[in-house]
């Protein structure tokens, strides 16, 4: 554990730098072209695009949830990352609409319509997409260099800037679907595509890709490693290309359960691979913050489980899961309050210790009154194990059902 | 005004670098694409593989536009061009009847600002088996002919448009090109 793997931030964000000047024209623009586009669909459609984006805009909660989980411990500011959202859904789309049109149209030019049909999604989609999307990880270090102090916080803006990519480009799908089926304003294919690419193939697309591209910057920026950094960055590509690519598109056959394997095999290597990377990352992040907090000695303000506990993220979970009813949110505030001093002390920022000791002492004393008084994790049961197994498995049939149902499958 | 720092420089460079990237992925790769012709010679004397297994044979002196030429396993697309005049075929899965293909190639026609469906439709078949209907469309300044074939979990749309002077004088040529039009079953 050392100071280079995170650099600690002031905790103030500059935005009178250049950069966030053009940023905002960046946006601006990316908002204008966005939203003729959506009055274009809500003309045509307005049942169906109206349905769409409320589902997709649904969909992204859960997803900002994961990486709010993620961010913890040293919490990047909402509203930067509400400009690495707006990047991924407004100016890396608008970027690569023509872009992606215009290099699929090259590789038909320079090579053929067969290799274009074959491999142009894979090679031109993305190409332009994960261009776009890292440089709005770039363009977040450009805004507020200080914010991103770990390579942890390139993997959040990345995926913040994924999954706004993400939505908008769903929303932008169901709609064209609507449009191929050619029957009105019907929002069964939003349905569809809603079930395909927001369950089938949401968990490994652009959030995905754009967290590891994300680590690329951090690489870059905070250990200074551009082999890593080009790693990272031609891996989110790589697995891009390997999820657009023709592969196996005819290898196991026609049948339900031969999709669900291609998906798998497409998918779940490169969701294996990144999530390893996140959660090492993670947790050096939070082994720097835990040996900052063990240094107080002090278990009214955090005993050694719940340092533990607050070095995972599914430990942290299970705290708050584990502790009685009104005791909950009280469990998340402090673990909150516990995760800023981390960070305050990292910062040597005596006013910022203060007040979150202040915090911390106050929420102990409300758990120490609900007969609780610490967030501790237990080791997880078979039953909740089960149970989560359980769920999942329901889930993917109730998801095959509804596809099956609606053609989609 | 105060002078600009060399942080600050940096950092409009680092910006400029940027909004230069994006300018090259959406100005850039778009104007490099229209630089280089789209157009190739296809030879009328033998069928072309729209994909899925359909075929046509192209019109006396067409050519193939690539940009919108994608033939494929499960379905497939593509543009001739007879002069001025455009002749697309487009070839995608399809769970319905011939009423319900027609129907949403109508309404996809007239969902474009502009385009009315003309006159009655009529059924039409080819030489190679295919049942289907056809009809007409009309646009500013462009007229149009559309016919829909429905085989074997698939949908076959044939789209013409162009300027009336021009459709005119091409049009039974694209028509006896359709009338070639065939799915061997293969490709799916």
């Amino acid at each position: 554990m050392t100071a280079s793997i995170v650099r600690p931030a002031s905790g103030r964000i500059r935005l009178s730098v250049p950069a966030f000047g053009i940023v905002l024209v960046l946006l601006g623009i990316g908002t204008a072209r966005m939203t003729s586009l959506a009055g274009e669909f809500v003309t045509a459609y307005p049942k169906a695009t109206l349905t769409s984006v409320l589902l997709f805009a649904l969909l992204a909660v859960p997803f900002w949830l994961f990486v709010a989980e993620l961010d913890f411990l040293e919490r990047e500011p909402v509203r930067l990352r509400l400009i690495a959202f707006a990047w991924g859904g407004l100016v890396a789309t608008t970027v690569s609409i023509p872009g992606g049109a215009a290099l699929e149209n090259l590789i038909a030019k320079l090579g053929s319509p067969h290799l274009a049909a074959d491999w142009g999604a894979a090679i031109a989609g993305p190409t332009v997409e994960e261009i776009a999307k890292t440089l709005g990880v770039v363009a977040i270090v450009l805004i507020a260099r200080s914010q991103v102090n770990s390579v942890l916080d390139g993997v959040v803006y990345g995926a913040m800037v994924g999954l706004g990519f993400q939505i908008a480009e769903d929303i932008v799908f169901a709609v064209g679907a609507v449009a191929l089926a050619g029957q009105g304003d019907q929002i069964q294919p939003v349905i569809t595509t809603f079930l395909l690419r927001g369950f089938l193939s949401g968990v490994w697309s652009h959030t995905l890709f754009g967290a590891l591209a994300g680590a690329g910057v951090g690489y870059l920026v905070v250990r200074r490693d551009p082999v890593r950094a080009i790693l990272a960055v031609l891996g989110a590509w790589a697995a891009h290309v390997l999820w657009n690519s023709p592969l196996l598109t005819d290898g196991l056959g026609n049948g339900v359960l031969a999709l669900l394997g291609v998906i798998l095999l497409k998918g779940l290597p490169p969701l294996l691979l990144i999530l390893l990377l996140v959660r090492r990352l993670h947790d050096r992040e939070a082994d720097y913050y835990a040996s900052r907090l063990a240094t107080l000695r002090d278990p009214e303000l955090i005993t050694a489980g719940e340092l533990f506990a607050l070095r995972s993220g599914a430990r942290r979970a299970a705290a708050r899961r584990q502790a009685p009813g009104q005791a909950k949110a009280s469990v998340r505030r402090l673990q909150r309050a516990q995760a800023r001093l981390g960070v305050e002390l990292s910062r040597a920022s005596t006013t910022g210790i203060g007040h979150w000791s202040s915090v911390i002492r106050s929420e102990r004393a409300v758990l120490k009154g609900l007969g609780h008084p610490e967030a501790i994790a237990e080791p997880t049961s078979w039953r909740h194990t089960a149970s989560t197994v359980l769920t999942t498995v329901v889930a993917i049939a109730v998801l095959w059902v509804a596809l099956s149902a609606l053609g989609g499958a | 005004m105060g002078r600009i720092t060399r942080r600050e420089l940096i950092n409009l460079v680092g910006a400029v670098g940027v909004v230069a990237t994006l300018g090259g992925l959406a100005y850039g790769l778009p104007a490099l694409d229209r630089s280089l012709p789209s157009q190739r010679a296809v030879s009328s004397a033998e069928p072309y593989q729209v994909g899925a297994g359909v075929s046509v044979v192209p019109p006396p002196g067409a050519t193939i536009d690539v940009t919108e030429t994608r033939p494929g396993e499960n379905e497939g697309t593509v543009l001739f061009r007879l002069g001025p005049v455009r002749y697309a075929i487009a070839v995608r899965p399809f769970r319905g009847d011939l009423d319900a293909a027609a129907s949403g190639l109508r309404e996809r026609i007239t969902n474009t600002a502009g385009y009315q469906v003309t006159g009655a439709q009529l059924a039409v078949s080819t030489g190679g088996g295919l049942a289907g209907v056809q009809g007409g469309y009309t646009a500013p300044g462009r007229g149009g002919r559309y016919a829909v074939f429905v085989a074997d979990g698939l949908t076959i749309e044939v789209t013409i448009s162009g300027n009336d002077l021009d459709l005119g004088r091409t049009l039974p040529q694209i028509e006896a090109s359709t009338r070639t039009l065939r799915h061997d079953g293969k490709g799916r």
